[in-house]
Formats: C-alpha cells, sequence, structure tokens
C-alpha cells in the first residue's frame, strides 16, 4: 500500500494549484490498476467539509466500485459479510447494507468511469475507501485522511548543509570542526550529493522539522557508513560506524505540534557512499526525508510490515489461465494453483496426484511468496472453497467395505508417478502421471462464469493403459453428503478460515455412487466430474 | 640538462600520483540493463541459448528470454518463456530442451509449437523431499559430461534435515534416476561443473560453517554439516554413515587470537578422524570477501575475459560483488586462493553466466536478505574493457611458502622486498555454532621474496606454514615493473595441504 504513497505529492501539489486557483471543489480521479486489483491512489488528503468530486476510472478487466466508510470501520470484513448471503449482495451488485458506507460509486464497468461528488465530512479523521466487489476488500482499499494538515507531505524546511573533510572510522564532534563548504540544500531534502568528494568526507544537515500534530514519530536511518539524528538537540536514531546502508535503525520520539529542530550528521570513509532517512508519525505513513529512498524503509514500520508481507500480489487471470506453483493452503508442498478465466480456481497437488482444492473469484496472492524469504502455505484470495476429499490418491483397488488409503501428511500416493503438465493451445494444463502402468491426464476449465453466473468446473480425466480389474476413481469424500438431482450436494471441511467460505459443492459424474462417506466410480478411460457452487444457483 | 632532470622527476612523479589509483572499473565495466516492465526480474540463474539469446530464471518462478544482451543495453529484447515455476535456481540447454531446477524438481521444458513460449513440462525427476520451510532451496548445475544434473539441496533451516535428502548433493541421470552423491550440504548458493567435470558448489556461512566456502563435490564424500546425515539409510551406494563432529565440543565463542592450535574444532584435526570429510576448498573469508556466497562461473573465454582463463569467479549475494578464486591440488585435495576482483553490482547476485565472448552476465535479488547494492533486483553485465589490471595471477602452494604469478612484469626492487609483503594465519572453528570468528591468529614472518628471472613470478618463503590454516598476505608494497600499485593488494589462500615440494 506504502508504495503507491509515492503519487500523492504530484496529486498534492495538484490540489494545491486547484485549492488555490479553483478554491472550492478538490478533484481527486482514482484509477484502477489493470491486473493488480489496486487503487493507483490509496491515500489522499482534504480538509473538513470542502466540497470533492471523485473521477474513479476503472481501467482494468473486470468490475470495481469504491465505497467509503466510517473512520476505523474494518472494510474487509464489511465486504466480506455480503458472501455470506451472496444472492442478496448480487442484488444490490455488491454494494453493502452498510449503515457506515456514507458515499460510493455505482459498479463500474471495465473501462467505464463514473464521477461521485460529497461534502467531506466535518469530523476529522481516517475516511477508509474500499472496492465491495467479492474477494477484492483484502487488498483494494485505501484512505482520506480529513484534517487541516493535508495536502503537503511533512518534512523539512530551511534545510542547510555543511561539509567537512576528514578521515574518520566513527562520526566526529562536528561541532568542534570548522566546514569545508556550507550552503543550501533547496529541495528540502537530505542528500549525499552536495559536492564531488566520493570518499573522507563529513556532512551535517540542520533545518526546521513541521510536526503536524502531538504524538509518536518514529525516525530511520540507514546509511553508509556511520549517521545519526537529532531532533531537538536529542539524538533519536544512530548507526555509527563503517557498514554498508542495508541496516535500516529506527527511533522514536513524542513530539509537539510545531517546528522542531532537526540535525542529521553523517561521515564517508572511502567505497560506497549512501544515506537513507525516513520519518513516519500519526496521520501519515513512512516518508522519505533524504533525496533517495531505501528500498527497505517503507516496510520498516511494524504496523506497514504486517500489512504489506502477505498482501499485495494479486495473481489476476485474464485470457489465459495463470500456474502457481508453490506452497498453497490444503495442497500440500508440492501445489499446482490454476486459475482459469471464468472466475474459478484449483489447486492440484503432485503428492496425492489429485485436485486438492478449489474455489471461485480471484486466485492467488503471492505476496507471501514474493516479498520475504518465500515460506508458508498461502491460502486462495477467492471464497468458497471446498475440498473433493482429504488429500489422498484419486485411484485405488481396495475390498469392499475397506477404507480409501490415506496419504501420509507430507508423504506422495505410493504407486504414482508424476510426470509433468502440458499447456494445450488454449494454455490449459493437462497434468500427467502414471498409475498402476496406465498413463493418466487430467484437464480442467470453467464453464460459464463462476462468479456471477452458473460457473462450473468441469474435470476430465483420461486413461491410457490396461486399467487394473476392480479399480474405482474417489470422486469426493464427506460425512456431509445429500444425493440432490443426477449428482451430490457435498459439505467439506474448511480450509481456510481467513476468509467467509462456504465450504459446500455439488459435484456430478455419470456413475458415481455413495459407498459409505465416499462417492465413487469403476474406473474407466474417460471420466467426467462436474463441481459447482450451490451459492450460485440457489441449490441450497 | 639539470632542470631537465627536475622535470622529468617531477612528470614521473605526478604519473605515479595518478597511478596510484587504479579503479576496477578501468578493467571490468558493468553494464546495467533495463529489466521486463511489470515484473521483478529477480534473477536467480541464467543460461545461454542458441543464437546469443539468453534463458533467465528468476525467483518468481519466471523464465526469460533475453535476445541482444551482448550488444547495447537499449537492443536487448525479452520475452517470457514460462511462468510459475516454484523458484528457477538452476537452468541447463540441451538438444532444444532447457532442463530447469526447482524447488522439487528438474523438469524439461520445451517450446513444441515455436511461439517462444514452453508448453511442455516434462518432471525428470522429482525424488528429494520437500517440507514447506523457506530455506529448502534447490540448486542445480548444467549437464557434467555424462549428461547428469547436480542439485544441491539447502537443509530445512540451518541445522536439520526435515525431508529425505536436504542437505546432500544428488545427481539426476537422463533417466531421471536419482543418485544421492555427497553428504553435509548446508545452505548452497550456487554449483558448477567446472571445465574439467569437477563439480563445485559455494555453500554459506552458519552452523559448521565459519565463512562461506567453495566445496569440492566428490562423490562420496561429507561436506561438513551432520544435519542432512540422517538419510545415510535411504542412500546404500554412500556406504555407512560418517561419525558426527562433536558440537559440544566446540561450543564457547572463541575470538579473534584466543583459540589454540590443540583445540579439537579444527578442520585440519578432524580430517583426520571423519575419512569422509572433504575440507573447504577456499574459505570466502567472512565480511572481506563476502557473506553470502551464491554462483560461481569459469572463465571459459580463452582469454576474452582477460588474463584469468580457466579460474572461477564467485558472486557473492549480500555484498553485491564478485571475487576470483584460482584453485590447485595438492595431495589429492583442492585448494586455492580468494582475490577481490569486482564490486558494485546493483542487487544482491544470485544468478550468473559467461558466454563465449567472455561477457559475464549477473544478475540477483535482495529480497529476505540486504543487499549492498540497494535495488530489489538487478540484471546486468561484467565486460572486460581490454586492459590489463596488475594482480596476482596465480597463488600456488610451496613447502614453505607460496609462489605468486602476476599478470604484468613487477618492479623488481619491490617486488624482491620482503618487506613489500606481509601475512596472517587464522582458521575457522569447526563447530555446530552459528558462524564464528577468525582464531588462532598468528603473523608468519616473510623471509624472503626471489623474483623470477622473466619478472613475471615471485616466490616467497615463510618462517612456518599452518596446515589449516587462511593465509592472508598482502602484497602493498609490490609495483609494476611501470610503477603500479596493485588492483587488490591481497589474497586468502586455504592451505589445507602443504605440499612436499
Amino acid at each position: 500500500m506504502n508504495m503507491i504513497r509515492r503519487s500523492v505529492p504530484a496529486l498534492a501539489t495538484a490540489l494545491l494549484a486547484s485549492a488555490a486557483f479553483a478554491a472550492d471543489v478538490e478533484t481527486i480521479t482514482i484509477k484502477t490498476l489493470r491486473a493488480q486489483m489496486k487503487y493507483d491512489v490509496t491515500e489522499f488528503d482534504v480538509k473538513p467539509g470542502q466540497k470533492v468530486k471523485v473521477i474513479f476510472r476503472n481501467e482494468d478487466d473486470m468490475p470495481h466500485n469504491i465505497c467509503f466508510f466510517q473512520p476505523g470501520t474494518d472494510v474487509i470484513a464489511a465486504a466480506n459479510k455480503q458472501m455470506d448471503k451472496p444472492e442478496e449482495a448480487l442484488k444490490r451488485n455488491w454494494i453493502p447494507d452498510d449503515p457506515r458506507m456514507w458515499a460510493h460509486t455505482k459498479p463500474v464497468n471495465p473501462k467505464e468511469n463514473d464521477e461521485l461528488t460529497f461534502t467531506a465530512p466535518e469530523k476529522p479523521g481516517v475516511y477508509p475507501f474500499v472496492c465491495t466487489f467479492p474477494g477484492h476488500a483484502a487488498i483494494m482499499q485505501g484512505k482520506m485522511n480529513v484534517g487541516e494538515t493535508g495536502q503537503r507531505l511533512p518534512g523539512l524546511t530551511d534545510l542547510k548543509f555543511e561539509l567537512f573533510l576528514g578521515n574518520w572510522k566513527t562520526l566526529p564532534d562536528f561541532a568542534k570542526l570548522k566546514p569545508h563548504r556550507e550552503g543550501d540544500v533547496k529541495d528540502g531534502l537530505v542528500q549525499i550529493k552536495v559536492d564531488d568528494y566520493k570518499n573522507e568526507f563529513g556532512l551535517v544537515f540542520t533545518g526546521k522539522l513541521d510536526v503536524p500534530k502531538d504524538g509518536d514519530y518514529s525516525f530511520q536511518i540507514a546509511s553508509d557508513d556511520g549517521g545519526r539524528i537529532f531532533v531537538d538537540g536529542r539524538r533519536v536514531v544512530e548507526n555509527d560506524g563503517i557498514h554498508p546502508a542495508t541496516t535500516i535503525r529506527e527511533g522514536k520520539a513524542k513530539l509537539k505540534k510545531g517546528a522542531h529542530v532537526f540535525r542529521l550528521e553523517y561521515f564517508q570513509a572511502t567505497g560506497q557512499a549512501e544515506l537513507f532517512a525516513a520519518w513516519g508519525g500519526p496521520g501519515f505513513v513512512t516518508t522519505p526525508l533524504s533525496k533517495t529512498e531505501h528500498p527497505g524503509m517503507k516496510a520498516v514500520t511494524k504496523k506497514g510490515k504486517n500489512k504489506n508481507e502477505n498482501t499485495g500480489f494479486p495473481l489476476v487471470v485474464a485470457q489465459e489461465p495463470i500456474v502457481y506453483r508453490n506452497f498453497i493452503t490444503g495442497a500440500g508442498n508440492r501445489a499446482i494453483g490454476v486459475g482459469y478465466p471464468g472466475n474459478a480456481s484449483i489447486a492440484w497437488s503432485t503428492e496425492a496426484m489429485n485436485l486438492a482444492i478449489a474455489w471461485r473469484g480471484a486466485f492467488i496472492d503471492a505476496a507471501r511468496h514474493w516479498n520475504g524469504r518465500g515460506g508458508g502455505a498461502q491460502p486462495p484470495l477467492g471464497f468458497d472453497v471446498f475440498r473433493p476429499a482429504e488429500l489422498s490418491q484419486p485411484f485405488a483397488v481396495i475390498a469392499d467395505g475397506a477404507t480409501w488409503p490415506a496419504l501420509e501428511k507430507g508423504g506422495r500416493a505410493a504407486g504414482y508417478t508424476w510426470r509433468g503438465y502440458e499447456l494445450d493451445e488454449k494454455r490449459m494444463p493437462i497434468f500427467r502421471y502414471d498409475w498402476e502402468g496406465v498413463k493418466v491426464s487430467e484437464r480442467y476449465e470453467v464453464a460459464g462464469d463462476a462468479l456471477t453466473g452458473d460457473g462450473r468446473l468441469v474435470r476430465t480425466l483420461k486413461l491410457d493403459g490396461k486399467i487394473p480389474a476392480g479399480a474405482l476413481f474417489r470422486v469426493a469424500s464427506s460425512a456431509k453428503i445429500t444425493p440432490q438431482g443426477a449428482g451430490f450436494l457435498v459439505e467439506s471441511g474448511r480450509v481456510v478460515t481467513e476468509i467467509n467460505s462456504d465450504p459446500k459443492f455439488v459435484v456430478t459424474a455419470e456413475g458415481a455412487k455413495l459407498n459409505g462417506k465416499d462417492i465413487t466410480l469403476p474406473a474407466r478411460a474417460e471420466i467426467k466430474v462436474t463441481y459447482s457452487w450451490p451459492s450460485l444457483h440457489g441449490a441450497h | 640538462m639539470k632542470s631537465l632532470r627536475i622535470l622529468s622527476t617531477l612528470l614521473l612523479a605526478t604519473a605515479t600520483l595518478r597511478a596510484a589509483d587504479p579503479q576496477e572499473s578501468d578493467y571490468y565495466k558493468i553494464t546495467t540493463f533495463d529489466t521486463p516492465p511489470g515484473t521483478a526480474l529477480e534473477v536467480s540463474s541464467i543460461e545461454l541459448l542458441p543464437d546469443g539469446k539468453l534463458a533467465i530464471g528468476t525467483r518468481r518462478g519466471e523464465i526469460w528470454t533475453a535476445s541482444n544482451a551482448d550488444s547495447e543495453p537499449a537492443n536487448v529484447k525479452y520475452q517470457l518463456f514460462a511462468s510459475g515455476q516454484h523458484e528457477v535456481m538452476g537452468l541447463a540447454w540441451k538438444d532444444q530442451t532447457l532442463t530447469i531446477t526447482n524447488r522439487y524438481e528438474v523438469a524439461r521444458l520445451t517450446d513444441t509449437n515455436g511461439d517462444g513460449r514452453a508448453d511442455k513440462f516434462e518432471t525428470v525427476c522429482d525424488k528429494w523431499g520437500v517440507s514447506g520451510d523457506y530455506h529448502e532451496y534447490s540448486f542445480g548445475s548444467r549437464f557434467d559430461k555424462d549428461g547428469d544434473i547436480w542439485v544441491v539441496l539447502c537443509l530445512t533451516g540451518s541445522f536439520n534435515s526435515s525431508a529425505p535428502f536436504r542437505g546432500w548433493c544428488v545427481r539426476v541421470k537422463p533417466d531421471g534416476t536419482m543418485v544421492p552423491t555427497c553428504s553435509g550440504v548446508r545452505s548452497p548458493g550456487g554449483i558448477v561443473v567446472n571445465y574439467d567435470n569437477e563439480v563445485y558448489y559455494t555453500d554459506n556461512q552458519g552452523p559448521w560453517h565459519g565463512a562461506c566456502t567453495l566445496q569440492h563435490l566428490v562423490p562420496g564424500s561429507f561436506q561438513g554439516h551432520p544435519g542432512g546425515n540422517v538419510w545415510y539409510d535411504k542412500a546404500p551406494n554412500m556406504g555407512p554413515r560418517p561419525i558426527d563432529p562433536i558440537p559440544e565440543a566446540f561450543q564457547g565463542g572463541k575470538k579473534k587470537g584466543e583459540g589454540k592450535p590443540a583445540d579439537p574444532d579444527r578442520m585440519v584435526l578432524e580430517r583426520q578422524r571423519i575419512k569422509q570429510l572433504v575440507p573447504p576448498v577456499v574459505y570466502m573469508v567472512h565480511g572481506k570477501i563476502g557473506n553470502s556466497s551464491s554462483f560461481i562461473v569459469p572463465d571459459l573465454s580463452g582469454g576474452k575475459f582477460g588474463p584469468f582463463s580457466r579460474q572461477l569467479f564467485i558472486a557473492d549475494q549480500s555484498h553485491s560483488n564478485i571475487s576470483r578464486v584460482f584453485i590447485e591440488e595438492v595431495n589429492g585435495i583442492k585448494q586455492g586462493v580468494v582475490f577481490p576482483f569486482r564490486k558494485g553490482f546493483r542487487s544482491g547476485l544470485i544468478g550468473g553466466r559467461m558466454n563465449e565472448k567472455g561477457q559475464l552476465f549477473a544478475g540477483g535479488s535482495d529480497r529476505g536478505w540486504g543487499a549492498k547494492g540497494g535495488q530489489p533486483f538487478s540484471f546486468e553485465r561484467l565486460d572486460w574493457t581490454g586492459k590489463v589490471p596488475f594482480e596476482v595471477h596465480e597463488m600456488r602452494a610451496k613447502p614453505d611458502g607460496f609462489e605468486l604469478t602476476f599478470t604484468e612484469p613487477v618492479d623488481e626492487k619491490t617486488a624482491a622486498n620482503p618487506a613489500s609483503y606481509s601475512a596472517r594465519q587464522f582458521t575457522y572453528a569447526y563447530r555446530a555454532e552459528y558462524g564464528g570468528d577468525e582464531v588462532d591468529e598468528k603473523i608468519p614472518k616473510i623471509t624472503k621474496a626471489t623474483v623470477s628471472a622473466d619478472k613475471k613470478s615471485v616466490r616467497l618463503t615463510f618462517d612456518k606454514l599452518v596446515q589449516g590454516d587462511i593465509h592472508e598476505v598482502h602484497f602493498d608494497g609490490v609495483r609494476s615493473a611501470d610503477g603500479k600499485p596493485m588492483l587488490h593488494p591481497i589474497g586468502y589462500y586455504t592451505l589445507n595441504e602443504i605440499p612436499a615440494k
């Protein structure tokens, strides 16, 4: 989220200009980013009681909206609550029936626009906005800051530098040294290149820090070599000595609203020279105080980090399916996630050699694996996640009344060999494996639209070779199965708890029979299985 | 006459002053490429394709092809060849097929319809384990002379192995058979099949590793970290499980100078007890050479990359640099020396490859582990400018010292003066605790420096060599025949064995 804060200075300049010349209406343009499930502006500032016009341009490939809520609203919960009763939500076009929502655009189709005009609340605060389409809220949100400070990133003014020459291994007492050169820093940003010196120099920056309101502020520094920050003469943070700028140090200060004396000291011995500083506080996110931005600084504050690490990389399916091999919740350690056109997704396990889970809505967020070192299983980004059966092999020869072979946790299905997959002309994966001398292929496709229409997941298995006598294919398994029409309504175990999911599905397959808790059919050369979501066709 | 001489002395002084500051960039130039928009090109492996193209594997599991990367950076063209792999830490091209190593498979990727995108993903081998821990990275080599891919498998975390063959090197035969080949692996950062079919990998500082190391993968050997040795019962071809190094005996934070040669926590002593234990070829001295060794690239360009033909170029993820390694074999054991080579890459280096033109492609990411470069990811190229840096070319162990060869003739006066050199000897404790200081420091005397007749080599005589120690040798006073100081006046030689002659 913080990443997008960068776009705001430009916006703020525009706002200032419009405030100066057009006076009364603030116009904010918010666009959706294509295939990212994000707004391009995730934060903007307005004054209390101000007239605001929001121009919403949907440049994505799916419909979105913007709904504004009261401060403190858990907007993810408010949006996801709709998934409890999707039929009613559909009738409202996914605009929540929630008293905390006080303004919204209409649902805007791809490549269309809408405008929303309102008077900003008189009460200062942070007013969240969010897209309330199912599965979007977790990452598609932002905030409107209502307050007097608005419209300008807080930072330094009257910034001056002093340049010192010398060979140090730790920060010297600059007060006792005579500067080689001094001058003004016009852009108000701490920077290393005030002169051409590359080695053996020191810098002291002094300026006025404009603190927008009383509160706790954090200051960050990362420097090559040593650096420290003083506020009102008190040392807030320091990273002295000779080192690369990879370590970010953070210090805190309780500050009163108004001007404070800022001082940053830095020295460079030899080699690489870098200097980064930033601060954050009530009402604004981590903001650079230096000309160059440290890639790690935005994420350093605890609040920002938790938020950023596991969200922010939704893989959005367009015309072609997306394959994502990684750790996926409920699908073991060798999962293949596939997001299909038609708003349904699966995770297939090459440990069980079987379909592990399926869901509808958005595919998956790769942030957990792409932001950090890549550990941990990622749950689906969509909803109504079901698993056809506990994770185990698809085919077996079992005695009458015997239970289906179970898969040891982290183990591999015995007698199965994984061969890999192909992408057909529609780039649909065809999984291939061998079982007892039989070459098996599996292909999935979504018929219809599983988000809003009557989408179904169609699974086709082809078996090539001599099928062992008495071999069964297990379609599904659960303690809660009821025959329904030509198929069965199955209530599966809950795979994820993070989002509001209904783990029910309807499954049909020719020749399928219920034996105890398993739905099976005799293995044959071609098997077609259709899974659908009862919430879509009102078949509860 | 007199005034002329003063003038020429002045000129010489000026020239010396200017030459006093040779820069790495004078000799090796870094070119930075723009990367494909909309993705993070966190380069984790690079391979050469026909027609001068490159294949670039990334931590996000994508494989890009890059055309024209051997020319001006503005000419580079990217195409997404494949995506969705669970990290791509190995690429090997053969027979119109790209063989990749991901976290749990060696697989063959083929573009059967010629649209530039892979459509066939055939699994060759998926027989090693994966537990779900982030640490279990898998680095795959290119093909050895038998067509095998060697895969080094990171442990589950720093100490243990939770899934089969984590902490091992396995070979994958062309038919998919997996052959357990070496135990004792900790946390690899790169692997290479060298020109002589010997296979090396880099391991990282941590338990049983006081520093990152270059390791020689001798089939049947134990590489030093016992965490993965629980899988010997699944590897009958490897013989009995080696006896464990005893971790408890080796605890106790020894600092610089505090260790004693008789302490049992010495690689040189443990080698006598554990017969399968192969010592590190080279310690990549911690904090000085790097903190996180990664790719290994041999220079097989036949001189197009400069004077260091057949030497190894080893990258560091956290220092964003490349070091240079010369290897020799003494008493059947590989050992050698590491020199600083080139710093200043934009991100943490992970993947690298040199083409036949002697252009070294390098890229990486700082994700999860910081890197000096400062950029979250990068793809760059290193070219030799054609100017020969004044460096130690090779450094060989002798019974009573070392023989240095230089890239250019030396100034006899400085090179023959023992005071132009200095040295220290130290080692790292071989122990279970994470990392460790340089211990058991000694300052040997360099008693003699003899310059060869062709002035290209110098024989250094030490008062004492210490088997198992890193011999850090400084060449600060040495000048080239035309008065240049050395570009990198330091080398770190790992003396596993002292030659008899």
